[in-house]
């Protein structure tokens, strides 16, 4: 990093004591200047607080205090403990990652798409994998519900750390006279993305995400899926990102776990066969999953094409919204907005025209596990329970388990019944 | 508009007094900010957004606090930024306010609303000055010996509030504002 010019720090220096401290992780005066006025604000705060409770309190000590802490690194989001993303304010804790504008972004573009489409099912369902600190749920409710308010709309967030579901269930409680969380329901449970579903479950280990799904009773179909997972690879790890995100936010978030056999690259993709499996098994209609640039945007989506399950694969950078721009051309994927490639966007059957695609879903013969989801309900029971003998070897293989754990020996036509299998929360 | 004569105002008992021109003031005060046009709503296709976010790889491998939001109006070409609030949204409520504001600068020129409120806070500021300048030669004069300074503020709003009315309006009431201040001193 360059040195800040002894100019700049003189300047900052008769402008207020405590600026050139400030100047290190802020870069320019401005930021200084502005991170300056809100941790003020925040000791006003504080010192309001504590007074009512009859503690005396040094501002300019605790100023102090935090000019310190900050000119060491340590992110103004935690030292605030909040976040702004979107209109939503999220608290921010350490250990939890603190939540990003470009996610806000892709998050508040898909809701605004899919919110105006007609055919939307009456009760939707969003599934977020890695949750954090819970804020994608909370804005896609947000932002959905602000013209749709009477909308059933079921999110779950799911995390493998329980730091993050505390904070997610806090957050879920700070918000909820803004997100108008009445209609439907939004919930977070721990479980791990990365569990094989069919391997052998370690006693005490989180659980995989269908199994915790299976065992809260929600819904085994999802219509949505989202994921801001770790993607950085453990060398990009150490030459990309910030002094302030290496050594303040947690690396469990940031970068997935170590696997014999997977090279640097590998492992910071680690996440997205998973998520994609993941999607196929919940028949998600859209998938909206974070990459960390175009590279591993056209590797994600080249992953999703193999699969062939989809109709459509799609990039979006950093502000997908930009109207006026038009989509590049990326080895066969469209791209849109502006910025850096920021998520990969995959759609089949219905979740087409919720993003408001024009072309023509695939037949359904073309799509090849589980059954195809008509508005009617009619496709139950799928060919698979058409005798009274359940034949395995025609459902999906994700399905065995499912209804071998389900012990009863029959159709579970409740599954798409609304309402039925959700518990409210709490 | 007549409002009350000084007369009237000194027989009156004082907090009445002081309640109904306030009243009346407000009132009207309110109606002239309320003349204004509303601002004209600039349509996004005229204008250019961007982030300002330089050219660093983004995502979760930074944790900016700086939301900045630049905006050009393609038309026109005028250019506002606003960065103050830690929240990105407001930023660009915000500076979607100033272009509104410039735009209609450079549309109305001396009728823009920003215009009109400079001069408006220009005039107050300068009556104001005047009746602490009168107020403190009273109080050298012996007429008061104690004043707080809340007191003093009070009788400035006033007077500020009245200025924004038609000039008669304005001329009587700070004349009885003064009144009252005095009074209120001895
Ligand atoms: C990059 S953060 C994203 C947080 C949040 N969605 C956001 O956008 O701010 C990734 C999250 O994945 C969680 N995580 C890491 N490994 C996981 C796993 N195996 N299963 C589920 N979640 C995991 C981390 O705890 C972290 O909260």
């Amino acid at each position: 990093m360059p040195r800040i010019p002894t100019a700049l720090l003189r300047k900052a220096r008769t402008i207020d004591a405590f600026l050139p401290a400030l100047l290190a992780p802020c870069r320019d005066l401005h930021t200084a200047q502005n991170e300056l006025r809100w941790l003020r604000e925040h000791v006003e705060k504080v010192a309001k607080a504590r007074r009512a409770k009859r503690d005396t309190l040094v501002k300019g000590a605790l100023l102090g205090q935090l000019v310190r802490e900050r000119a060491k690194g340590k992110p103004l989001q935690y030292l605030l403990g909040t976040e702004y993303f979107g209109d939503l304010e999220i608290k921010c804790r350490p250990g939890v990652l603190i939540p990003r504008q470009d996610t806000a972004a892709s998050v508040t573009h898909l809701a605004k798409l899919v919110r105006t489409a007609p055919n939307l099912p009456a009760e939707l369902r969003v599934l977020d994998l890695c949750t954090g600190t819970g804020c994608i749920p909370l804005l896609f409710r947000h932002e959905f519900t602000s013209n749709r308010k009477d909308f059933d709309l079921r999110i779950v967030g799911i995390d493998i750390s329980d730091k993050s579901i505390g904070l997610a269930h806090y957050n879920l409680l700070k918000n909820e006279r803004i997100i108008q969380a009445r209609a439907g329901m939004t919930n977070f449970a721990k479980a791990d993305v990365l569990a094989d579903p069919f391997g052998d479950l370690t006693i005490g280990a989180p659980l995989p995400v269908r199994s915790m799904l299976n065992h809260n009773k929600w819904a085994p179909f999802w219509d949505i899926l989202i994921s801001n997972p770790p993607y950085i690879s453990p060398s990009a790890y150490w030459k990309t990102t910030t002094r302030s995100v290496r050594g303040f936010e947690p690396k469990l978030a940031l970068v997935p776990p170590p696997k014999s056999k997977f090279d640097d690259r590998q492992q910071g993709d680690m996440f997205y066969p998973r998520l994609l499996k993941i999607a196929e098994e919940v028949e998600a209609k859209i998938v909206l999953l974070e990459v960390a640039d175009l590279e591993q945007a056209l590797r994600v989506a080249q992953l999703a094409q193999k699969l062939d399950v989809f109709d459509g694969i799609e990039i979006w950078r950093d502000e997908p919204d930009v109207s006026s721009s038009q989509p590049t051309n990326e080895d066969g994927f469209h791209v849109y907005g502006e910025g850096n490639a920021r998520s990969v966007v995959c759609w089949r059957s219905e979740g087409g025209s919720w993003l408001g695609k024009s072309s023509s879903p695939k037949p359904p013969e073309l799509l090849q596990d589980a059954p195809e989801e008509t508005s009617s309900n009619s496709y139950w029971p799928p060919s698979y329970y058409q005798s009274n003998e359940v034949n395995f070897n025609a459902m999906p293989r994700f399905m065995w388990k499912r209804h071998m754990g389900d012990q009863r020996g029959k159709p579970p036509t409740r599954w798409r019944t609304p309402k039925t299998r959700w518990r409210e929360p709490a | 508009m007549q409002l009350l004569s000084p007369i009237t105002a000194l027989v009156r008992p004082r907090i009445t007094l002081s309640s109904t021109v306030r009243h009346a003031l407000h009132n009207s005060a309110v109606l002239l900010s309320k003349q204004l046009p509303p601002r004209r709503v600039i349509p996004e296709s005229e204008i250019i957004e961007n982030f300002l976010k330089g050219s660093g790889p983004g995502g979760q491998k930074i944790n900016k606090t700086s939301s900045a939001v630049q905006l050009k109006h393609i038309p026109t070409g005028i250019v506002v930024k606003y960065q103050d609030t830690r929240s990105r949204a407001q930023n660009r409520k915000i500076a979607r306010k100033l272009l509104q504001d410039r735009l209609e600068e450079h549309e109305l020129g001396d009728d823009a609303r920003t215009r009109v409120k400079a001069r408006e806070k220009s005039k107050k500021k300068a009556s104001s000055d005047k009746k602490k300048r009168r107020k403190y030669r009273a109080l050298e004069a012996g007429k008061a010996d104690e004043e707080s300074a809340e007191e003093l503020e009070g009788v400035e709003e006033l007077e500020g509030d009245a200025e924004v009315e038609s000039g008669d309006a304005g001329k009587s009431v700070g004349t009885q504002g003064k009144r009252e201040g005095v009074d209120k001193a001895g």
